[in-house]
């Protein structure tokens, strides 16, 4: 074990790393960034910088979740802005290090420059001035409607090194927690900065701490909920691939506030990235002392486990996901009790269940204070949310707003609207669990109880956009197909309910069904909804509700008259 | 196995007696005792296929759903699931109820197309077609009756603690049934799983000196003969599950008998012992 | 799988959180599938009923108790994907390896090639949605997936046009 944590010393050590006084190149290296060739650009630059012997520092960073732009490299050259390179490839790789070389950036490849960052937790990297043809980071109208809280270090420090998340003011919350907060101030901050989780239904944060910590026993677990089932959704995946020490700080505060020894990270299989990056990091917090026994000399102990889920959206479910991590099928069953109960959580222990994104939020609540928080966003519905954007939106990507901002500026300002052109005829929020909403309520406000009005929900932050080319019965039938794959088969209107309503679907489709089939549709849609036992039966018809609802006439199109 | 989730347990020790409203009239019940079993008691009807009085509530059949008056408004809970308490207001017929009621019933006769006890509670309720496509099920083992209430699986692993047979898959291709489909070695043959199944799904059957369990993969399980009158009485395994929970001199007694013999055994060994005789001749 | 590979399988774990369903995912990753003998070794040296075993197995749909072919190719089917022509990716994968998928009686999808040299699956959400199409082949992402460009991405897997 090493000694006292010592936060000044990775702080000036990382700052070292991020400015390193001779230029540094970083490739955006999560999974989006890799898959269109990113670590093939990598290695080139490393092969060419080693050849040539230049110096010039290489690292790997996040992404900063302009996907259409991937892959995206960072330049920093002492003295100079920050550049953002977009859609760079293998062949790009001699020409910039011969720009960089030269104390320039090749400005044909040049998306932004960004003179100084604010990482909002109390520090603001100035990079410099200089290069005033490339557009400046705020003019660029993807970022500009964008509001960077969660992602404020994603695409900017080297996840895989806790010295760059220190540079940052990464874990100044959690020293300030363990060694300045007790329990209760720390709850209470939580609860007035209105924080609501940010895995699907908008729980209240502060409160589920406190009836945890509150909870019969002495033993309490935390779990972190990354099991990102939405299809279509994304943010998760980025927030611990780009940033893994900030979930990590987030489990740490709220451990201490409920009293918990154990924290466990749920993660599903289908992220290996994500995983290596939360092994790596978890590995490094625990040689700084900021895991383990006595974390930061405050007498506090406290250890992260990691376990992975196998393909199945129901084990997102709070039950269902305990189940899993216990040894069995992920069958959910009735609550109470619920998680938060004695006999009903982890191993019978009570335990809170949050989504990565909320424990993400926890770092900056505690660092800035919970009245900074709580002005972000809008009534009843604080901070900012991360979107993913896909489906047929012409500028795809990581979208991260103050909650209340409208479907509008998200899919149009930000998004641009369709791609190639095409009109936007309806998103889809909340993924397999959520509606579509057509474009004529698009200057509905993104929260919690407005998509919940117009049939929808705001889940983990999926929006997929569909253009006049969709076919809006064909994606009721996605879902449904998708949802009747995904159900535990444990109680009868989700198991036989989803399996009728996608017999029926396809009968319309293949144009032979009738008025009456559309009448027994809704009604079994009604009902699954209303009698399922868990969360996946009880929302999963909500595509087929909201499409019978807003897109009417593209069923009875499909009715034999 | 898990830990502390017995609800039931838990709510147990203070027995108060409280009034609960069941469509309009007020009943006594003792304070967390599990709704469906007040009903049952005072023979109001409540449909369902998931419960059972030794298990922990299952929740999955979603029949014995009721509605739930809190503050003007009902909300719908099952009723399997739901913890007496004093003042607590519940409808079992509300319009909703009926509504989705039907529709349920409509699913399992579509699910479980040859399931006579199907067919008759639902007709209990006025539901006798469904609108939706029936199961074709050629040769399932479970002859097209299974609506996959759980309690054979529930009962094999968790009261009897054999865990031969487990659900397989997920959602609408779940079956419960040994796995590799195969004959089982954990299988006792005890039965318990076809006794429970309120379906009467699970067929096995004694054939010489064998239970033959067709449902569960023909899996065969050994009879006992009864040393003294010859007869084939029980599982081999089960009757040596059951002998080890019993002290040793009686044990040795015993073995190997029917319980018919073992009744006339002890008996003889206790007219023996008040008239003070040798029992070692018995 | 060797019973000491296993093992050491097992020996990674050394609490019961998270420990079932983690010695089940490196099985499969290392075999690409689960084998049977290997599933009732597991039974008895974890002292979990083999029926419980094979109904996570079934359960969870990254297992799979089939032998895979040389080279896996899983097709995203989420939804952004799907918008963006997944299916259309899938038909021209079946007409090009000469394979015809459809879901078994355990609700799985995955066919091999009768070479053996491909098995095709499909998944969920990758999260590199914003690629959309994207496959996977071995474990390597492919974004953009589409009809045309497939051919060439198969080439690299020693696929040549029939
Ligand atoms: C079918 C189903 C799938 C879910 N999937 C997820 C998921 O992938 N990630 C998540 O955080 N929450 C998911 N949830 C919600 C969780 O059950 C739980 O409410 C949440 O993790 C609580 O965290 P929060 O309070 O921070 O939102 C799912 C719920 C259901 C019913
Ligand atoms: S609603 Fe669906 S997923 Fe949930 S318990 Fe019922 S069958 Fe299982
Ligand atoms: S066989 Fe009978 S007891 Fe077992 S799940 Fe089916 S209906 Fe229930
Ligand atoms: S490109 Fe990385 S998250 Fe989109
Ligand atoms: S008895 Fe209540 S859900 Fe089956
Ligand atoms: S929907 Fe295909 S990768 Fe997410």
């Amino acid at each position: 074990m090493t000694g006292v944590f010592d936060r000044a010393a990775g702080e000036v050590a990382g700052q070292k790393k991020i400015l390193p006084g001779k230029p540094r190149i970083a490739v955006g290296l999560a999974t989006c960034g890799i898959a269109v060739g990113g670590e093939k650009v990598y290695e080139r630059l490393q092969e060419i910088i080693k050849k040539t012997g230049v110096d010039i520092s290489l690292a790997k960073t996040g992404c900063i979740g302009y996907c259409r732009e991937e892959p995206l490299v960072n330049i920093t050259i002492p003295g100079k802005p920050l550049v953002i390179l977009h859609k760079v490839t293998e062949e790009d790789a001699e020409g910039i290090v011969e720009a960089v070389k030269k104390g320039t950036v090749p400005y044909k490849k040049a998306l932004c420059r960004v003179p100084s960052w604010d990482h909002v937790t109390g520090t603001v990297i100035t990079y410099g001035n200089g290069f005033d043809e490339i557009p400046l980071y705020a003019d660029i109208p993807f970022f500009k409607h964008q509001k960077k809280v969660i992602l404020r270090n994603a695409g900017f420090i080297n996840p895989e090194d806790i010295d760059e998340y220190l540079a940052v003011g990464g874990y100044a919350a959690a020293e300030q927690a363990l060694t300045r907060m007790d329990s209760e101030t720390i709850i209470s901050e939580v609860e007035k900065s209105g924080l609501r989780g940010r895995g699907g239904a908008g729980f209240p944060t502060g409160m589920k701490w406190r009836i945890t910590r509150d909870a019969p026993g002495a033993a309490k677990y935390i779990i972190c909920n990354a099991d990102e089932g939405d299809p279509g959704a994304y943010m998760n995946r980025n927030e611990m691939e780009s940033d893994p020490h900030m979930l990590i700080e987030g489990m740490i505060i709220g451990a201490y506030a409920i009293g918990a020894k154990e924290g466990l990270i749920y993660i599903r299989a289908e992220y290996p990235l994500a995983i290596r990056r939360l092994v790596h990091a978890i590995g490094e917090a625990r040689a700084l002392g900021l895991l383990g026994k006595d974390i930061i000399g405050a007498g506090f102990d406290f250890d992260i486990r990691i376990a992975t889920g196998a393909g199945a959206f129901v084990c997102g479910e709070s039950t269902a996901l305990v189940a899993s991590i216990e040894g069995r099928t992920g069958r959910p069953h009735p609550r109470p009790p619920r998680l938060t109960d004695p006999g009903g959580g982890l191993w019978g222990i009570p335990s809170d269940l949050n989504n990565v994104e909320t424990w993400c939020n926890i770092p900056v609540i505690i660092r800035n204070g919970s009245g900074w928080y709580a002005k972000i966003g809008a009534e009843k519905n604080a901070g900012t949310k991360v979107f993913s954007l896909v489906g047929k939106v012409d500028r795809v990507g990581l979208v991260e707003v103050p909650l209340g901002t409208s479907l509008n500026t998200i899919v149009c300002d930000i998004g641009n609207g369709g791609a190639q052109g095409k009109k936007v005829k309806a998103v889809q929020t909340g993924g397999p669990s959520g509606g579509c909403i057509p474009v004529r309520l698009f200057d509905t406000p993104v929260n919690y109880e407005s998509l919940n009005a117009v049939g929808s929900i705001m889940g983990s932050g999926g929006i997929v956009v569909m253009d006049e080319d969709t076919d809006m019965v064909d994606i009721a039938r996605y879902f449904i197909n998708f949802a009747t794959g995904e159900s535990c088969g444990k109680c009868v209107p989700c198991r036989e309910g989803l399996r009728h309503t996608l017999i029926l679907l396809n009968r319309l489709i293949a144009r032979k069904g009738t008025a009456k089939d559309l009448e027994t549709l809704a009604l079994l849609a009604d009902t699954i909804k209303n009698t399922s036992l868990c969360g996946l039966g009880q929302s999963a018809p909500n595509p087929v509700l909201t499409t019978l609802a807003y897109f009417r006439e593209e069923y009875d199109a499909l009715v034999k008259p | 196995m898990t830990q502390g989730k017995t609800g039931t347990e838990l709510a147990e020790p203070p027995k108060k007696p409280v009034t609960v409203s069941i469509n309009g009239n007020a009943y006594r019940a003792d304070e967390g005792e599990c709704l469906l079993t007040v009903a049952e008691r005072v023979k109001i009807p409540i449909p369902h296929f998931c419960f059972e009085q030794s298990l922990e509530p299952y929740g999955a059949c979603r029949l014995c759903m009721v509605g739930v008056v809190h503050h003007g408004k009902t909300v719908m809970e099952t009723a399997c699931t739901l913890r007496a308490k004093e003042g607590l207001t519940v409808l079992t017929d509300t319009p909703d109820i009926v509504k989705y009621r039907t529709i349920l019933f409509e699913l399992y006769l579509a699910e479980a197309p040859k399931s006579a006890v199907v067919k008759e509670m639902a007709a209990r309720y006025g539901v006798t077609k469904t609108r939706f496509l029936r199961r074709v099920d050629t040769g399932d083992p479970l002859g097209g009756a299974c609506i996959l209430c759980g309690l054979c699986v529930r009962v094999c692993n968790e009261i009897m603690g054999a865990g031969a047979i487990n659900f397989i898959n997920r959602g609408p291709y779940t079956v419960v049934n040994t796995p590799f489909t195969e004959p089982s070695r954990d299988c006792y043959g005890c039965g318990a799983c076809a006794a429970v199944c309120p379906t009467h799904a699970v067929s096995l059957e004694d054939r010489g000196g064998e239970r033959i369990l067709h449902s569960w993969s023909e899996t065969k399980v050994p009879l006992s003969q009864c040393v003294s009158c010859g007869k084939y009485f029980a599982p081999a395994a089960l009757e040596k599950s059951v002998l080890s929970r019993i002290e040793p001199p009686l044990r040795d007694d015993l073995e190997g008998l029917c319980p018919a013999c073992r009744a006339k055994k002890l008996a003889k060994k206790e007219i023996l012992a008040a008239t003070g005789g040798d029992p070692g001749d018995a | 799988m060797e019973e000491k590979t296993l093992e050491e399988i097992i020996a990674r774990y050394d609490s019961p959180t998270g420990k079932v369903l983690g010695i089940l995912g490196d099985i499969q990753r290392s075999e690409g599938y689960i084998p049977r003998e290997t599933l009732e070794m597991l039974s008895v040296k974890i002292d979990v009923r083999i029926s419980q075993l094979y109904s996570i197995v079934t359960f969870y749909s990254f297992f799979s108790l089939k032998p895979v072919g040389e080279h896996v190719i899983t097709i995203c089917m989420g939804t952004a994907c799907h918008v963006r022509g997944a299916v259309g990716v899938l038909d021209a994968l079946e007409s090009l390896l000469d394979i015809h998928g459809d879901t078994t009686e355990d609700g799985k999808f995955s066919v091999t090639t009768k070479d053996n040299k491909f098995t095709v699956e499909i998944a969920r959400c990758f999260g590199a949605c914003s690629m959309a199409p994207v496959l996977q082949i071995d474990g390597t992402l492919y974004g953009y997936a589409n009809p045309d460009t497939l051919p060439a991405i198969l080439e690299q897997y020693g696929w040549r046009a029939a």
